[in-house]
């Protein structure tokens, strides 16, 4: 993935620009217009054959009007699209400076946007199916401190992409001084130059592009084998339910003879909607997880922890050292035979909703869980860990929920468990999907119990530890009332000795 | 212990809060009971029932902002800012100065005439919840630049 940057003579180097410059002019078209396009296309021609050959009442409004201003509006139309793109990506342009980067886009509404280098928490270089066919990338780089402070830059060439990041994440380190950074770039024997339409056919297919500033280099430390993530696909939830369902029909079938068939094809024939809605939203599944999963390689960098992955979608993330602000370990009851478990993480500036983005590990033996875990947490050093990870309800000293919860937790209430360990809280939680949260003490926002009437009555009450928005939710539900007080008092002083410290 | 009670300076939310609450309270069930009155002298007596309701229902939910407000106080210690709330469903929460991002005053046009002001700790977190109500306008100020100046010195990257 990262040779050292030994520009041959051939190879052009790309280089961040200092100066404000524009994504490349292909951008406006490359989103979903295209695919909008064809379908358009796609249903003119189906209709003007008919519509040319005359005879058909339903285009006789059209064949009143006088071609020529057919011809015109049609003119007009792709006139005002190309004319749009145009502004649009003439207004759409970035630039670095010393100890932020800078992004104005918009027509209409101007909006500017400015990311502290040093507040910088991930950047990643996606590649979307289309886009990686012209060899064009697309640049988030996620920034602490809220909505809308995103960068994302769409599209770039690859190797300009890939240039930002590196020059982007060796000033946020502090790696290199800015002037040595900015002296490496203009020193790049052979800039590339402006991006240019002409890219288009010159750029398809680069694959590892010369940047003025070397990515740092990487160390591969866990993969997923595609078998093992196709076998996961195969123990999900959705595929088990596919598969009761089938099954039912078919003793229905055996049982009730013809009768169900005819059922079946008068359940289709009514609901077929639905039916269009269901099985789409299974494919999805599959194909989210399939596409996300694909060859997922952690690795780490001097930059940060480096993921990468993508069937179609191709992912380069990078999440800067230390950024993970809590991780959730799940094992649904199908991968427990297996001993698999994914892991999903917060990242501040990741959104809550992001799966894809979210996802630390999406299927691992319990020893890949460990090696990710050590990464992303190094403080986290249980000597019992693994038993941590495996464990459940009140197993390895958890404190779990007590007896008198079944009534309001019938389900979970013998999976619950919280425990304050050295440099982190554990809280257990599941019935047949079993969670593992883990919040580092120096990563706690702010801590609250809550306690309504009916936990009240049974001396129970909730914890919740406050991460940034993600998918992990750190709440440890009807613990003792007592307990959950007590640790309410202690993780808001752990919090606060383990932020002293580790900002001296 | 059943609940949390620490040895703090415990502020409570002003009970100037019960007025401002009650008033925007009162006009809307007054208009509910009033629009019912009308209508059982236009159409049947019946309707009197629904002013009757809207007047129960007033009352009791008079009785729920009084405990609410009553219940509503805040603590600075050194480190950290303790928020509690509510009666029946009872939250208490820690934010530590440190983690505060920004604190935002704002106070209504009815809040501004009784002299109140609210105050919004901000976390990186969306899940802290800690909104001070029913602050006397007078200290609020003196309060946000005293938490502000305690989360610069005490202020923690992410």
């Amino acid at each position: 993935m990262t040779p050292p940057a030994v520009p041959g003579p051939a190879r052009p180097v790309y280089s961040a620009p200092r100066e404000w410059t524009r994504v490349h002019p292909v951008s406006p078209y490359l989103g979903s217009g295209p695919i909008l396009g064809f379908i358009f296309l796609y249903a003119l021609t189906r209709v003007l054959p008919s519509w040319v050959a005359g005879g058909n009442s339903e285009y006789e409004a059209l064949n009143e009007l006088p071609f020529m201003w057919l011809s015109l509006g049609a003119v007009l139309v792709v006139a005002a699209v190309v004319g749009i793109g145009v502004l649009a990506w003439r207004r759409n342009a970035y630039r670095v400076g010393d100890d932020a980067m800078f992004h104005r886009k918009g027509i209409v509404f101007r909006q500017h946007t400015q990311a502290r280098l040093d507040r910088i928490e991930a950047v990643d270089v996606v590649q979307p199916l289309l886009a990686r066919l012209f060899g064009l990338a697309q640049l988030s780089i996620q920034v602490a401190g809220g909505r809308g402070s995103a960068i994302e830059l769409k599209f770039l060439r690859l190797g300009d992409a890939e240039a930002l990041r590196n020059e982007v994440l060796a000033l946020a380190a502090g790696a290199k001084l800015p002037d040595a950074v900015a002296e490496a770039a203009a020193q790049a024997p052979q800039s590339v130059g402006p991006a240019s339409l002409r890219d288009l056919t010159t750029h398809v297919g680069e694959t590892n592009p010369v940047t003025a500033v070397p990515a740092a280099p990487e160390h591969d430390v866990l993969a997923v084998p595609t078998n093992r993530l196709i076998a996961s696909i195969a123990l999900s939830l959705p595929t088990a339910v596919v598969a009761i369902a089938a099954v039912a029909l078919v003793v229905a079938a055996v049982i009730f003879g013809s009768v169900v068939g005819e059922a079946i094809v008068a359940f289709v024939g009514t609901s077929l909607f639905a039916m269009v809605g269901f099985v789409a939203a299974v494919l999805g599944f599959f194909w989210n997880q399939l596409n996300g999963g694909f060859r997922f390689t952690v690795a780490t960098s001097p930059d940060g922890l480096r993921l990468r992955h993508g069937l179609m979608e191709m992912r380069r993330q990078t999440v800067t050292p230390g950024r993970v602000q809590a991780v959730v370990v799940t094992q649904t009851v199908l991968w427990r035979r297996m001993g698999w478990y994914r892991i999903s993480m917060n990242v501040a500036g990741y959104g809550p909703t992001e799966q894809r983005v979210s996802t630390l590990l999406p299927v691992g033996t319990a020893d890949d869980v460990l090696l990710a875990l050590g990464l992303v947490l190094p403080d986290v050093t249980e000597d019992s860990l693994r038993e941590v990870v495996a464990g459940h309800g009140a197993d390895n000293g958890f404190t779990p929920s007590p007896r008198r919860a079944w009534l309001l937790d019938p389900l979970q209430w013998r999976g619950r468990g919280v425990r304050a360990g050295q440099h982190a809280l554990f809280i257990r939680s599941g019935w047949l999907t079993r969670r593992l949260v883990v919040v580092p003490h120096e990563r706690t926002h702010s801590v609250g119990v809550r306690q309504g009437p009916l936990q009240r009555l049974r001396h129970l009450a909730t914890l919740s530890v406050h991460s940034t928005p993600g998918p992990v939710r750190p709440i440890a539900e009807h613990l003792d009332a007592d307990t959950a007080l007590d640790l309410l008092d202690q993780q808001a002083e752990r919090a606060r000795h383990y932020r002293t410290v580790g900002h001296a | 212990m059943t609940w949390y009670e620490p040895d703090a300076d415990w502020t409570y939310a002003d009970r100037k809060l019960i007025t401002t609450r009650c008033i925007v309270l009162w006009l809307f069930m007054g208009f509910i009971a009033i629009d019912f009155l009308v209508f059982s002298l236009v159409f049947s007596p019946g309707w009197a029932w629904g002013a009757v309701a809207a007047l129960v229902l007033g009352a009791w939910y008079t009785w729920v902002v009084v405990r609410g407000v009553t219940a509503h106080a805040w603590a600075e210690r050194e480190d950290d800012l303790i928020v509690k709330r509510g009666r029946l469903f009872r939250t208490v929460t820690v934010v530590p100065y440190g983690r505060m991002q920004f604190v935002e005053v704002s106070a209504g046009p009815l809040a501004r005439a009784f002299k109140l002001a609210t105050i919004e700790l901000h976390t990186a977190s969306t899940g802290t919840d800690a909104t001070l109500c029913g602050v006397r306008a007078a200290d609020a100020e003196t309060l946000r630049d005293r938490m502000t100046a305690r989360g610069e010195a005490r202020l923690a990257g992410l």
